[in-house]
């Protein structure tokens, strides 16, 4: 592994296990466990899996004024919550790019967290201010049905956080912040310890019975929510509203970064939509690949891959549009061409399996 | 990592074993952990004929796309169907239940000439 790769609190614990270690937004962090992508994915879906979510950013805003910078400067309309809550939100360029996706945990009057993406945390500084915490703390996230009951059984405060609320909470003594948040689609609650005690923490979480699951579930849990990923669903070019994210969009607040492009776009229609794209058989489809439909090239995959639970291959896809706003609709049988190879696959709407309510990531 | 004596190997992490006058092919153990679990296998058809070094089939796991390639020239014999419904066999048995195919070698000498275990321990630095 390359040595300037940043470790996590938790490097350690991954090493003596037999993580498959991977660098992945300049850290180095476990891509599987000897377990196995699918195994650990099943494990969530079923069980409880906790995943070392470290390398994501932590940007800590406070003061009088972190109200007022966060929401002049993110999409999403603070005033849809309060404190105490977390809520999903874009850095836009003024074109309407997505330039990063966040959560902003609220945790009082005066302070924020706000957790970009792992590539973008300076990024996002640069545009918000406040002060980058990610080296003093790990995050571990815990997933699945039986998430909280496992959580509960060594942290009842944490395991009690609700889904979007924020809370701090002490373990043993030590502060530290709680969110009902995550990136799998199901039920769970996001731990921000300080590395002190991050190493304690993901032990006994181990010892109640959480899989440690790797990036590499990460990534097909969240695909297979029809989560999107900065880089893929989200980047230069792409807008909220191409990706199926409108509701991201703060239309109500007085300043509103690239609001002129998204009005323009939400009038004419957007030029493309996401969907979401099952194949027939197991084969994995793949970030890139064209789709086509009656033989011409509709759009491109974002993100593909297996779904252990469906045992077939699954992508978010990018569709062009029609005239009319409208891209392919539910069901359509589409193909996907994968090195020369035709795949017969149909269009969905995301997420790819039932998941509980309410939508995993709608902060609102 | 597993490392059976009495196989034949490839530099490209394939196997084989010959019994008579035919060869049977997978992936190494050292190939299928560095894949990660495989969940898709493309496998030749029955009769295809093959010159060493083609691409006989493919292996995916959920990140990746590796090909197959033949250890020598040949015909397909047959193929291992229940690693088609089962892939995560090439994980769990990679020389045995996870094997992929059999092949006639159009030289019966030509597998003597691939790697023997030693060589490809070295190649794979265990």
């Amino acid at each position: 592994m390359a040595g300037d790769l940043r470790r996590s609190p938790l490097h350690d614990w991954h090493v003596a296990a037999h993580a498959k270690l991977v660098g992945f937004g300049g850290f180095e962090m476990p891509l599987a466990y000897p377990t196995g992508t699918v195994a650990e994915h099943l494990a969530c879906r079923q069980g409880a899996a906790c995943f070392d979510v470290s390398h994501l950013g932590t940007v800590e805003m406070t003061g009088d004024d972190a109200f007022e910078r966060l929401q002049g400067q993110l999409s999403n309309d603070l005033r849809r919550i309060g404190p105490g809550r977390a809520q999903y939100s874009h850095l836009l360029d003024e074109d309407g790019s997505v330039l990063d996706d966040v959560i902003v945990w609220w945790v009082d009057d005066t302070t924020f967290d706000v957790m970009p993406n792992a590539t973008n945390t300076s990024r996002v500084r640069n545009a918000i201010g406040g002060r980058d915490t990610t080296a003093q703390r790990a995050v571990v996230a815990v997933q699945g049905p039986t998430a909280r009951a496992v959580v509960g059984a060594i942290w009842p405060e944490a395991a009690a956080v609700g889904r979007f609320m924020v809370a701090p909470v002490a373990w043993r003594g030590t502060a530290c912040m709680v969110a009902g948040t995550g990136y799998t689609g199901e039920d769970g609650v996001e731990l921000a310890v300080p590395v002190q005690v991050a190493a304690a923490i993901w032990q006994a979480l181990v010892d109640a019975g959480a899989v440690p699951a790797g990036l590499g579930a990460r990534d097909t849990l969240r695909l297979e929510a029809g989560l999107p990923l900065f880089g893929h669903e989200l980047g230069p070019g792409i807008t909220p509203l191409q990706a199926g994210l409108g509701w991201v969009v703060g239309w109500d607040k007085p300043l509103l970064r690239a609001r002129e492009a998204l009005a323009a776009e939400r009038e004419r229609g957007p030029a493309r939509r996401l969907r979401g794209i099952v194949a027939s058989g197991r084969r994995p489809l793949r970030d890139g690949a064209t789709v086509l439909f009656d033989g011409r090239a509709v759009g491109r995959c974002t993100s593909g891959s297996f779904s252990p639970v469906l045992g077939r291959g699954i992508a978010l896809c990018l569709l062009d549009a029609g005239p009319g706003g409208e891209a392919l609709p539910e069901g359509t049988e589409v193909a996907v061409d994968l090195r020369g190879a035709h795949v017969p696959a149909t269009v969905v709407a995301p997420p790819f399996v039932p998941l509980p309510s309410p939508a995993p990531i709608a902060g609102r | 990592m597993d490392l059976p004596e009495q196989l034949r190997y490839t530099t490209d992490h394939e196997w084989v074993s010959v019994t008579g006058d035919r060869i049977r092919v997978g992936i190494t153990d050292y190939a299928q952990d560095a894949l990660g679990d495989v969940v898709y296998v493309d496998l030749p058809a029955v009769g295809t004929v093959v010159a060493a070094g083609e691409v006989l089939g493919e292996v995916e796991s959920t990140k990746s796309v590796s090909e197959i390639y033949a250890p020598v020239s040949g015909t397909v014999l047959s193929v291992n169907e229940t690693v088609t419904a089962a892939p995560e066999q090439l994980n769990s048995d990679p020389y045995g239940a996870g094997w992929l195919c059999e092949l006639a070698p159009t030289d019966p000498s030509a597998p003597e000439a691939l790697l023997d275990a030693d060589a490809y321990r070295r190649l794979v630095g265990g």
